[in-house]
């Protein structure tokens, strides 16, 4: 079987136009620069939004505990009062 | 109705979050310049501006608490203080967390980050005065508030005074209607949280001056004789 | 008017006082020198092209430090002979004893930034600017002192009539005098790179030291005259041990 003449028009074959190898490399470069920073910032907003909830909930601890303490002293002061 | 207060503003607080987090992640466009970090700006703009708000309720509450000798004044006071505490190290520290991810560097101490840390500072410096003052500090810790609640507008001018490498304050005033609209239910979720946990504080803060009275009748009680018995 | 001429006569009676063992302004003047020293020996590398970013600094933190040392110092008549109480009580103006003070501290920080002024521009080359614009230097400095005499001076005197620690002295000047200063810093580079801003920001510095002033003379008689809380600090204190 003859190799394909190249001279001769291949209906099984189309010409790929417009993706030689250098665009492709580039655009490839570009998606995985973008995906990259994607990442990235998705990693950031989420210490974003996990900092600023840790802090009201460490605070809503510390509130907590406060409370439960003044609920000791009041009893203490109410067993005081009525011996 | 009053007890019930903080607990239906936590409430709503956690109704409206999802809300929030839904229309910030789904229904608002990314920004061309800065990319999808850009979203942090959404709740890190609005625990600012609670922060300031904050510190001028202390402020006016030190003032209050000056002029009437208000208990009530005092204790809103010490409460918004380490309110603004909460929501400083919120912006001090996502504030950086954006620069970093935006201009690669997390502080680049220009007028804005600097004033926010100073503010963070005198506040920081009121509730050490409160914690461990001696007594009579209570007045000097709400003239430190009041100069603090001061300070507030020199952080919003700081950024028209010099030229800085943070967002001017137009940022906010030209974003489009999609990204304001992602802006207002962060900002109540935020504000709806520290109103609960003030209201809260408020409260602990009344009931630890009501058992300082009673320890302190209580004492008097003790020390006092008691009546021997024919007199009356 | 009255205030003024009165503030004036406590003043005249502290510096008079001083004058006789000079233990304030020696010890504060002293410390300028160790300061400055200590900064020379720290920062004599530093090239010619980062002076003008670092002089500033160092002569505002130089300030600050000694500030702090003279406001934790300025009251200490009135409190080892707990003498405060009597001036509060006394037919005086109570905003004049706050500029009284103020006037005292500004003068004791002016001595100190004398030396720290020349130490600067004997030790670096780019420090000459305040040699050869003296007016503009003392005008800088003045309003510099004078900022953080007018917030320091309140905090000062509520430490003294609470018999407060010390230390919370530190723990709140610094915060509050820092915005002055960052104003001062900013003139002080101006002045020393020659930028035409020079008195934009002098004029700055100048506002902030009417707010401090105006804030520091409103809140004087609130923050010092009332009755001190001693039961419930005492009752707190007894609480927080249980």
């Amino acid at each position: 079987m003859a190799a394909p003449d190249n001279n001769t028009p291949n209906d099984d074959y189309e010409p790929v136009e417009g993706l030689d190898q250098q665009t492709v490399a580039c655009v490839r470069a570009c998606e995985s620069e973008a995906a990259a920073k994607t990442a990235s910032d998705y990693e950031h907003i989420v210490w974003a939004y996990g900092v600023i909830w840790s802090l009201f909930a460490i605070y809503g601890v510390f509130l907590w505990r406060r409370a439960s303490r003044q609920a000791v002293e009041i009893a203490d002061l109410q067993q005081r009062l009525s011996s | 109705m009053k007890k019930i207060l903080p607990l239906a503003f936590l409430g709503a607080a956690a109704l409206i979050f999802p809300v929030s987090v839904k229309t910030i992640f789904l229904d608002t466009p990314i920004e061309k310049q800065m990319g999808t970090v850009q979203k942090i700006f959404y709740f890190h703009v609005p625990l600012a501006w609670i922060m300031m708000l904050l510190a001028v309720v202390c402020g006016v509450a030190a003032g209050i608490q000056l002029r009437r000798d208000s208990k009530r004044a005092e204790a809103i006071s010490i409460a918004a203080a380490e309110l603004v505490l909460v929501t400083g190290l919120g912006v001090l520290i996502t504030g950086p967390i954006w620069g970093h991810a935006t201009w690669g560097k997390p502080w680049t101490w220009d007028a804005r980050q600097v004033s926010t840390g100073l503010l963070w500072l005198v506040f920081a410096a009121y509730v050490l005065v409160r914690h461990y003052g001696a007594a009579g500090s209570e007045r000097l810790a709400a003239g430190l508030a009041i100069f603090g609640a001061i300070d507030v507008p020199v952080i919003y001018y700081a950024v028209k005074v010099w030229k800085t490498t943070h967002p001017s304050n137009d940022v906010a005033g030209s974003l489009p209607s999609s990204m304001w609209a992602a802006l207002w239910p962060a900002l109540i979720a935020l504000l709806l949280t520290s109103l609960a946990l003030l209201i809260i504080r408020v409260r602990q803060e009344l009931t630890d001056v009501t058992l300082d009275e009673a320890w302190i009748a209580l004492d008097d009680a003790g020390a006092q004789p008691a009546p021997v018995s024919g007199d009356a | 008017m009255v205030a003024l001429r009165q503030a004036w006569l406590l003043a005249v009676n502290d510096l008079r006082q001083e004058a006789r063992d000079l233990e304030l302004v020696l010890t504060s003047t002293f410390f300028s020198l160790v300061v400055l020293i200590m900064l020379g020996m720290s920062f004599s590398a530093l090239g010619i092209s980062a002076q003008p970013l670092a002089v500033p600094g160092m002569l505002w933190l130089s300030v600050a430090f000694v500030g702090a040392l003279t406001l934790g110092r300025i009251f200490t008549r009135e409190r080892e002979f707990d003498t405060l109480r009597a001036l509060l009580v006394a037919p005086v103006e109570r905003v004049s004893i706050y500029l009284a003070k103020a006037f005292v501290t500004i003068v004791i920080l002016l001595g100190c930034c004398l030396i720290t002024v020349l130490g600067l521009t004997l030790l670096f080359p780019a420090a000459q600017p305040f040699a050869e614009r003296p007016l503009e230097t003392f005008a800088l400095v003045l309003m510099g002192c004078t900022a953080y005499a007018g917030v320091g001076t309140l905090f000062a005197a509520g430490l003294a009539s609470s018999s407060g620690k010390n230390v919370l002295l530190s723990v709140i000047l610094y915060p509050l005098t820092m915005p002055s200063l960052l104003f001062a810093l900013v003139a002080t580079r101006s002045l020393l790179e020659g930028h035409e801003s020079f008195l934009t920001y002098l004029g700055q510095l100048t506002a902030t030291n009417v707010i401090a002033f105006v804030v520091g003379a409103w809140l004087f008689e609130p923050v010092l005259v009332g009755v001190p809380q001693q039961r419930r600090g005492a009752a707190r204190a007894a609480r927080r041990r249980r």
